[in-house]
C-alpha cells in the first residue's frame, strides 16, 4: 500500500508533496525551472515581436486589421452565400471558411460510409469480397492524398465529355467536364413550413418514445431492456417522411433541375470538378483507414458475445444491431477521431488545384493583394485550431455519451 | 477440395452468391479496361511524344525522357554522383538498425542524426573542399522527397524526445508549455505550417539573415512531425510500468540518468511501430511541398506533364502510375516492416 502511494508520487505528484529534505530542495529546483522557463519564454516573444515589428516597419506594412472590411475586388468560384467583387474581404474568408466546412463535411460522410462498408467486406465470409476489401485498402492507403486528388481532378475528370455530351441520369443529373449538375430543392416560399413540419414530426416521435418508455418501465422492465427493439421505430419514420412529403406538396416547394441552356447547363444545384475531385480523393484515402478500424473493432469483440446472443434466441441482424454494434462502436469513436481530424486538416490540400477554400483564398488571394501575413497567418491558424478543437471535443463527447456504464 | 471450397466462401448463401457475382462484375469492370490501357494500348519504346500518338493511351516513353528529372530534379548530371554517393552511405549506415540484436545500435543511431545534415549540406549543397556549389533551387524530384522526408525524421526525434518528457513532466509550467506547444502544431495542416515557415519565417529573423527556402520548409516539417512524434514517444513512456521508474529511484538515478538509462531504451521500441508509421505519414505529406513551389518527385512529373509538347491524359496518368508506384512500394513495405515491430513487441510481452 505505502510503496504503491510513492510510486505513484514519483511520477504524478510534485515532487514538493513529499515533507522530506530531498522533497523541499526538489520544489525550490522546479521554481527555478519555471523561473527559467517562462524567462526564456518571454525573451523569445519579445525579440521575435521586436525584430518582426522592424521588419514590417522597414517593408512599409502598417500592420492593422482593417483590411477585412476593404472591397474584396475579386470573384470566387464557388460560393454558398452571395459574394462578389464589391464584397468586403471578411465576406470573402466567410466564404472560404464555409466552402472548407463543406467539404470537410461531405468528405467525412462520404468516407465514413465507404470505409464503413470497405471494413465490413473485409469481415465477409465471402473470400472474394473480403480480398477485394483488402487490396482496396493496402492500394489507397500507400498512395498520397494529394495524388490521389491529382488523379481524380487531371485525370478522370478532364477526359470528361464536353458539356454538350454531358453524360446524363433519370434526364436530371448531368456530369461533364465543368462538373456535376444535380437538382436542387429550391427555398420557395415553403420552407419554413418544411422545418416546422420536420421539427413537429420529430417532437412527436420524441413524446412518443418517451411515453412509451414510461409504459415500460411502469410495467416494470428496466430502460435497456426497451432500447433498440422499439415496435414504433418503423411507424417513426413513416411518420416524418409522410408529414414532412405533404407539407412539400402543399407548400409547394420546387425541385430546380438543372436544364440545358447555350452555354451549358442553368440552374440546380453545380458541384465543380475541383470540389467533385477532392471529395472522391479524400473520401477514398480515408475510407482505407476508417475501414481498418470498423474491422479491427468487430475482431476485437470476443466471440462469446455473438454467441450469447444465438443462444438467447436473437436473429442474426439483432445481434449485430443490439449486440455487436454497440460494443464495437466504442472502440470504434476514440481513433476515428484521429481521422476525422486528419481529414479535416487535408481538406487544405485543394489550394493545390485551387478550389477557394480558406488556404487558396485567405493566404493565396487575399495576402497576395493586401500583404498583411502577420493577421491572415494568425485567422487562418485559428480557424484550424478552432475547428479542430471542435471536432475533437464533440467526439469526446460523444465518446463519453456511448462509454461503457459498468454492470455489475 | 475446389468445389467445397467454392460452395463454403463463395456461394454459401443467396446473398453471398450475389456478392460474389457482384464482385466478380466489378473486377471485369476495373481490370478489363485497365489492363487495356496499362498493357495492350500502352507505348513501350521511343522517348519522344511522337512515340505517343494515341492521347489517351499509356505513354512509357514520356517517363523514360524525363527519367533523369525524376529522379535528381535539375542537378547537375556531372555532379550526380554526389547524390549517389550521400545516398548510398547513409543506406549502407541505416541497414544494421533493421537488423535484430545487431550491436551498437544506439551509437549508430547518433552518428546517423549527426551525420546526415553533415552529409546534406557538405556532399549535396557543396562549396567545400572543391565541390561545386549546387543551390537547393536545382534540388528535386525523387532526391528531394528522399532528403526531406530523412533530414526531418533525424532532426525531429531528438526533439520529439524532448517534449514527451516536458509533455509528462512534473513541473506544471514545463508540462503545460510542451502540451501546448504540440497540441497547437497538431491542429493545423502541414500546408499551413509550410505557409507560416515560408511567409512568416523570414518576419521574425533580422533583416541580415536570409534563410533557404528548403530550409525554412525543412524546419516546418520538423516542428511538425516533431509534435506527433512526441505523442508517439509519450505514448511509450506511459506504457513503462512504475516498477521500473522506483527501481531506478531506488538505485539513487537522478532524473536524467533514469531517463535516459532506464525508461528510454526501454520505451523506445514500444514506441518504434506508431514511429515507423508516422514516418510513412510524413512521406506521403512531403508530396505537399509542391504546392509551395519545391520540386518533389510528384511536383517534377507534375511539371514534367504540363509541358506543352507532352500534355495529354495519357502522359498524365503515366505520370501519377509511375509516382504511386514508387510511393506505394515504399509506404507498403515499410507498413509491412511495421506490422511485424508490432508483433514481435507482443510476443515478447507475454515472455
Amino acid at each position: 500500500m505505502q510503496a504503491g502511494k510513492t510510486g505513484a508520487c514519483i511520477r504524478h505528484c510534485r515532487s514538493g508533496d513529499s515533507e522530506q529534505g530531498p522533497g523541499v530542495s526538489m520544489m525550490k529546483r522546479d521554481v527555478v525551472y519555471q523561473a527559467a522557463l517562462l524567462f526564456i519564454i518571454g525573451a523569445v516573444v519579445y525579440l521575435v515581436a521586436l525584430t518582426t515589428q522592424e521588419n514590417l516597419a522597414r517593408l512599409g506594412v502598417d500592420s492593422s486589421i482593417d483590411f477585412l472590411w476593404k472591397r474584396a475586388g475579386f470573384e470566387i468560384g464557388q460560393k454558398l452565400i452571395p459574394f462578389d467583387a464589391e464584397s468586403t474581404i471578411a465576406r470573402a474568408f466567410m466564404v472560404a471558411l464555409l466552402n472548407t466546412l463543406l467539404l470537410a463535411a461531405v468528405s467525412i460522410v462520404c468516407a465514413s460510409v465507404l470505409g464503413a462498408i470497405i471494413g465490413l467486406a473485409r469481415l465477409s465470409g465471402n473470400w472474394l469480397v473480403s480480398r477485394l476489401a483488402t487490396a482496396y485498402i493496402e492500394i489507397f492507403r500507400n498512395i498520397p492524398s494529394l495524388l490521389q486528388i491529382f488523379f481524380w481532378y487531371f485525370v478522370v475528370l478532364r477526359t470528361l465529355p464536353r458539356s454538350d455530351e454531358s453524360i446524363e441520369f433519370f434526364n436530371c443529373i448531368f456530369l461533364n467536364n465543368r462538373g456535376l449538375f444535380v437538382p436542387a430543392v429550391s427555398p420557395g416560399q415553403g420552407w419554413e413550413w418544411i422545418a416546422a413540419a420536420l421539427f413537429f414530426g420529430w417532437a412527436m416521435i420524441y413524446f412518443l418514445r418517451r411515453q412509451e418508455r414510461r409504459r415500460h418501465a411502469a410495467a416494470g422492465f428496466k430502460r435497456a431492456e426497451t432500447t433498440g427493439t422499439n415496435p414504433l421505430a418503423s411507424w417513426n419514420l413513416l411518420l416524418l417522411a409522410g408529414v414532412a412529403g405533404v407539407v412539400i406538396l402543399v407548400g409547394g416547394a420546387q425541385w430546380d433541375v438543372p436544364r440545358e441552356a447555350r452555354f451549358g447547363y442553368r440552374g440546380g444545384l453545380v458541384m465543380m470538378p475541383e470540389f467533385l475531385s477532392l471529395v472522391v480523393g479524400l473520401s477514398m484515402y480515408n475510407a482505407t483507414y476508417i475501414g481498418e478500424i470498423v474491422r479491427s473493432a468487430f475482431t476485437s469483440l470476443p466471440r462469446g458475445q455473438t454467441e450469447a446472443a444465438a443462444s438467447l434466441g436473437l436473429p442474426r441482424h439483432l445481434t449485430i444491431r443490439l449486440v455487436l454494434f454497440p460494443q464495437a462502436l466504442r472502440v470504434i469513436v476514440p481513433p476515428l477521431t484521429t481521422v476525422y481530424l486528419n481529414l479535416f486538416k487535408s481538406t487544405s490540400l485543394a489550394a493545390a488545384i485551387a478550389y477557394p477554400e480558406v488556404v487558396s483564398v485567405f493566404v493565396g488571394t487575399v495576402n497576395n493583394l493586401v500583404g498583411q501575413p502577420v493577421f491572415i497567418m494568425a485567422i487562418t491558424m485559428a480557424v484550424y485550431v478552432f475547428i479542430s478543437l471542435c471536432i475533437a471535443l464533440f467526439l469526446n463527447w460523444y465518446n463519453r455519451k456511448i462509454a461503457l456504464t459498468v454492470v455489475s | 477440395m475446389s468445389m467445397n471450397w467454392l460452395r463454403n466462401n463463395l456461394f454459401s448463401s443467396p446473398l453471398n452468391t450475389v456478392l460474389t457475382l457482384a464482385s466478380v462484375c466489378l473486377i471485369i469492370m476495373i481490370g478489363v479496361p485497365l489492363v487495356n490501357w496499362l498493357f495492350i494500348n500502352a507505348y513501350w519504346s521511343g522517348s519522344t511524344p511522337a512515340d505517343c500518338p494515341d492521347k489517351s493511351a499509356a505513354c512509357w516513353p514520356f517517363v523514360r525522357a524525363r527519367f533523369d528529372q525524376f529522379m535528381y530534379g535539375l542537378y547537375p548530371e556531372v555532379e550526380r554522383w554526389r547524390i549517389h554517393l550521400g545516398l548510398g552511405l547513409i543506406i549502407l549506415a541505416a541497414v544494421p538498425l533493421f537488423i535484430p540484436r545487431f550491436p551498437g545500435k544506439r551509437w549508430l543511431l547518433l552518428v546517423l542524426v549527426i551525420a546526415c545534415p553533415l552529409i546534406g549540406t557538405g556532399l549535396f549543397l557543396g562549396g567545400v573542399f572543391g565541390l561545386e556549389y549546387v543551390e537547393t533551387g536545382r534540388w528535386g524530384g525523387f532526391f528531394l522527397t528522399v532528403i526531406t522526408a530523412l533530414f526531418v525524421l533525424s532532426t525531429s526525434l531528438p526533439i520529439a524526445v524532448m517534449l514527451a518528457l516536458g509533455r509528462s513532466s512534473s513541473i506544471p509550467l514545463v508540462r503545460v508549455c510542451c502540451a501546448t506547444w504540440i497540441e497547437l502544431w497538431r491542429s493545423v495542416p502541414a500546408l499551413v505550417v509550410l505557409f507560416v515557415a515560408i511567409i512568416m519565417f523570414p518576419l521574425f529573423m533580422p533583416e541580415e539573415i536570409e534563410i533557404d527556402k528548403l530550409l525554412r520548409a525543412l524546419c516546418a516539417l520538423t516542428v511538425l512531425m516533431s509534435c506527433y512524434m512526441a505523442e508517439a514517444i509519450r505514448g511509450a513512456l506511459q506504457s513503462i510500468p512504475k516498477g521500473q521508474y522506483e527501481a531506478a529511484e531506488a538505485l539513487g538515478l537522478g532524473y536524467w540518468r533514469r531517463t535516459f538509462l532506464v525508461i528510454l531504451p526501454q520505451a523506445f521500441p514500444v514506441a518504434l511501430p506508431q514511429i515507423t508509421s508516422n514516418f510513412i505519414g510524413l512521406f506521403k505529406e512531403t508530396t505537399v511541398l509542391l504546392i509551395i513551389g519545391l520540386f518533389d518527385l510528384l511536383g517534377m512529373v507534375q511539371n514534367a506533364a504540363s509541358d506543352p509538347t507532352w500534355i495529354s491524359p495519357g502522359v498524365s496518368a503515366t505520370g501519377y502510375l509511375f509516382v504511386a508506384l514508387f510511393f506505394w512500394l515504399f509506404c507498403f513495405s515499410l507498413s509491412r516492416y511495421s506490422a511485424r515491430l508490432e508483433r514481435k513487441s507482443l510476443t515478447y510481452k507475454t515472455h
